[in-house]
């Protein structure tokens, strides 16, 4: 290995701290996403071949460029070493550019920088956004429970729940199991936060590092699993959230409720008999309604599955099978699902998300609404005899 | 796509004194009926006693229903055609006179006097236990409440920001619905209709069913002043302008599902045969006032 003065050797830096400031820096990253490219030349219609993907070190993430890569493939996972890549700036985020001038070889996983969880900021949950790493999190498991998952050929086991803080509550998920407990406090460094299918959560890997501490502050689960319902609104205002409470009623069904059937791989609903990944299948009845809840403020979609719709429709999947045979138009079938739901009184509870069609509530739990009618008579007196 | 716009909890009252609407630009645009007590509706929830319903019509079986709505605070019309079948079977073979959740589409109809109605056009419609009505007029009132609260604060306190009202509990629709009112209705007795709302508070405590009967006048009738179209005399072009315009809108519900003219339909043709938008509008204006046409759905036009 050749040696070169120390002077023009840059300081190794943490991705976090790579800036416009300093030009030439040395990091140590984990290719987080590649995607190999050519660039015509312009001069001559040539092609000059370039990497270009994200390198990450539990600090931060930053995408890189690599001019003339060596031939062989650089997969995912693999840890870089660059020493002497020059920092860009792009839409105010920096880049990293690896030249002829680069040094760039691989490394181990001992060379990641230490996660030094003072150094990180501490951040709240209503703070994380997608894609922030490098932070620490003072929370309490509100809950955690196990979760089979096969990827690709390997089967593993992922731990899913919800932290909270003063702030908010988000969904995780941990590769590792980290003995995590319902209503204990951690503090989390090394965590990352991905939204998937419209849901925010904080993942933590084999790097992350949960240490057990005081709670001060930190919300009880039983206190937020039972917090009061809330203004559509402002849950829809909000983007979704976790543990969410909204009281409405159910104004209208969207299709398609009542009886579907799902593909035994994927669990979508089919669509003529047809999955849209795996083609034509046979299907598996199962129960669903689409419930939109109003509360005066905005509506929300309440996807409501099996057990939920026949409690609510009065009716298992089997009686509404039998009734298939009996019914002339499938449509009726889901008619009557209408006419059982619309106009209940329920209190909703789950995860909220928002997309472009509004708010969609995955229910954990589905209930009707207690309403004590003389407690509302005289609070509803009060505020009439207090008058304007 | 946008989103599902909430269904106002209102009272029949609240629905005979809504007499202004917003009116949406470009297509699928939405339209509202605006009340003086800052309900910016294009759907509603009422809750009452819904009494049997009546074929609207010569058309054997019938294809449009009506039945009336009775709340402790007077009567709203509330309509099904073919075009919701299942909203009109629900209206159609329910018993009469029977406690009843309904959330419908919103629609003002001027008629030719100049008198205007406001009709519930039902997309929901549920015949439930009383306590379970009671229930809605409990949160009907709690919310006619709330909404009058916020257009005291905004009138003394016009400067308040969204977000100040927003940190006061106030839902960010309801502020809209409350700044529109107080722009549309600047001269509005909100003390007297606070006051009106008292009969609500016997019903959510039981004490007093619902007089449908007593209601003597259930068409409770807001007359606006509008300007009478000039009963000058038709010029030629008038005429043929007038003729173009009905020839689009025949056509325009000739086309449709529902049988109706959709006015920006009409005025995209009117637009194609030289007919420009603004003239539009005023031939619009002119057959409505004479009794030509009738837009009995916000957006939606018939020949009278």
């Amino acid at each position: 290995m050749p040696t070169e003065p120390p002077s023009e050797e840059p300081p190794e830096v943490p991705l976090r701290e790579v800036g416009a400031r300093s030009p030439l820096v040395h990091v140590v990253g984990r290719v987080v996403s590649v995607r190999r490219r050519d660039v015509v030349r312009r001069s001559d219609g040539t092609k000059r071949p370039l990497l270009a993907g994200l390198l990450s070190d539990g600090t931060a993430s930053v995408r890189f460029t690599w001019w003339d890569p060596p031939r062989e493939d650089v997969d995912r996972g693999t840890i870089l070493r660059a020493v002497g890549a020059e920092v860009r700036e792009f839409r105010g985020r920096p880049e990293l550019v690896f030249s002829w001038k680069t040094r760039v070889g691989p490394a181990g996983p001992a060379e990641l920088p230490r996660l030094d969880g003072d150094r990180l900021p501490l951040r709240t949950v209503r703070e994380l956004e997608d894609g922030q790493e490098g932070f620490r999190l003072e929370v309490r498991v509100l809950t955690v429970a196990p979760k089979p998952v096969s990827v690709g050929e390997e089967r593993r086991v992922v731990f899913e729940g919800l932290f909270a803080d003063a702030t908010g509550a988000v969904a995780f998920s941990s590769w590792s199991d980290f003995g995590l407990v319902a209503g204990e406090a951690v503090l989390l460094t090394g965590g990352y936060v991905r939204t998937f299918r419209g849901r925010r959560q904080v993942v933590l890997d084999e790097r992350a590092v949960v240490v057990r501490v005081e709670a001060a502050g930190l919300p009880e689960p039983a206190e937020w699993l039972r917090r009061p319902p809330r203004p559509i609104a402002d849950v829809e205002e909000d983007g979704g959230g976790e543990a969410v409470a909204i009281e409405g009623l159910v104004v209208g069904l969207l299709p398609p409720s009542g009886l579907v059937y799902r593909c035994p791989q994927c669990r979508r609903v089919l669509a003529g008999g047809l999955c849209r990944l795996h083609g034509p299948v046979s299907g598996v009845a199962d129960l669903r309604a689409r419930l939109v809840l109003d509360d005066g403020t905005g509506a929300a979609t309440v996807a409501a599955g099996r057990d939920a719709t026949e409690r609510l429709w009065g009716q298992s999947l089997a009686d509404v099978r039998a009734r298939l045979r009996e019914v002339e138009d499938p449509a009726v079938l889901e008619e009557q699902l209408a006419a059982a739901v619309v106009g209940r009184r329920l209190v909703v509870r789950g995860s909220a998300s928002c997309d472009d069609f509004g708010l969609t509530l995955e229910p954990g739990t589905i209930d009707a609404a207690d309403v004590d009618l003389a407690t509302a008579a005289e609070e509803l007196a009060a505020r009439l005899d207090g008058g304007a | 796509m946008g989103r599902r716009e909430p269904a106002w909890r209102v009272t029949t009252a609240e629905l005979a004194l809504a007499v202004e609407q917003e009116r949406g630009q470009g297509d699928r645009a939405t339209s509202y009926l605006l009340s003086p007590f800052g309900a910016r509706m294009n759907r509603a929830v009422v809750a009452g006693t819904l009494a049997a319903a009546e074929a609207v019509g010569r058309e054997q079986p019938s294809s449009f229903w009506r039945a009336r709505l009775t709340d402790p605070l007077g009567t709203v019309s509330v309509t099904a055609g073919a075009f919701q079948p299942s909203a009109m079977a629900q209206l159609r073979t329910a018993p009469a006179e029977r406690p009843a959740i309904v959330v419908g589409k919103l629609h003002l109809f001027r008629g030719r006097d100049g008198v205007a109605e406001v009709s519930l056009r039902v997309e929901a419609l549920r015949s439930v236990p009383e306590a379970e009505e009671r229930a809605t007029v409990a949160e009907t009132l709690r919310q006619t409440l709330d909404r009058l609260d916020l257009l005291e604060r905004l009138e003394h306190e016009p400067s308040a920001t969204d977000a100040t009202l927003r940190g006061l509990g106030f839902p960010s629709p309801w502020i809209r619905g409350a700044r529109e009112a107080l722009r549309r209705y600047p001269e509005t007795d909100r003390a007297g209709f606070r006051a009106s709302l008292r009969p609500l508070l016997g019903h959510v405590a039981g004490l007093a069913r619902i007089a449908t009967s007593a209601v003597a006048d259930p068409r409770v009738s807001i007359h606006v002043d509008r300007p009478r179209a000039p009963a000058a005399e038709l010029t030629e072009v008038d005429r043929q302008e007038t003729a173009t315009f009905l020839d689009a809108v025949d056509q325009a519900a000739t086309g449709s599902e529902d049988g109706y003219a959709d006015v920006r339909e009409v005025l995209r043709r009117l637009e194609a045969r030289g007919v420009a938008g603004g003239r539009a509008e005023e031939l619009l204006g002119r057959l409505e006032e004479g009794g030509l046409l009738e837009e009995p759905i916000v957006g939606k036009l018939r020949r009278a």
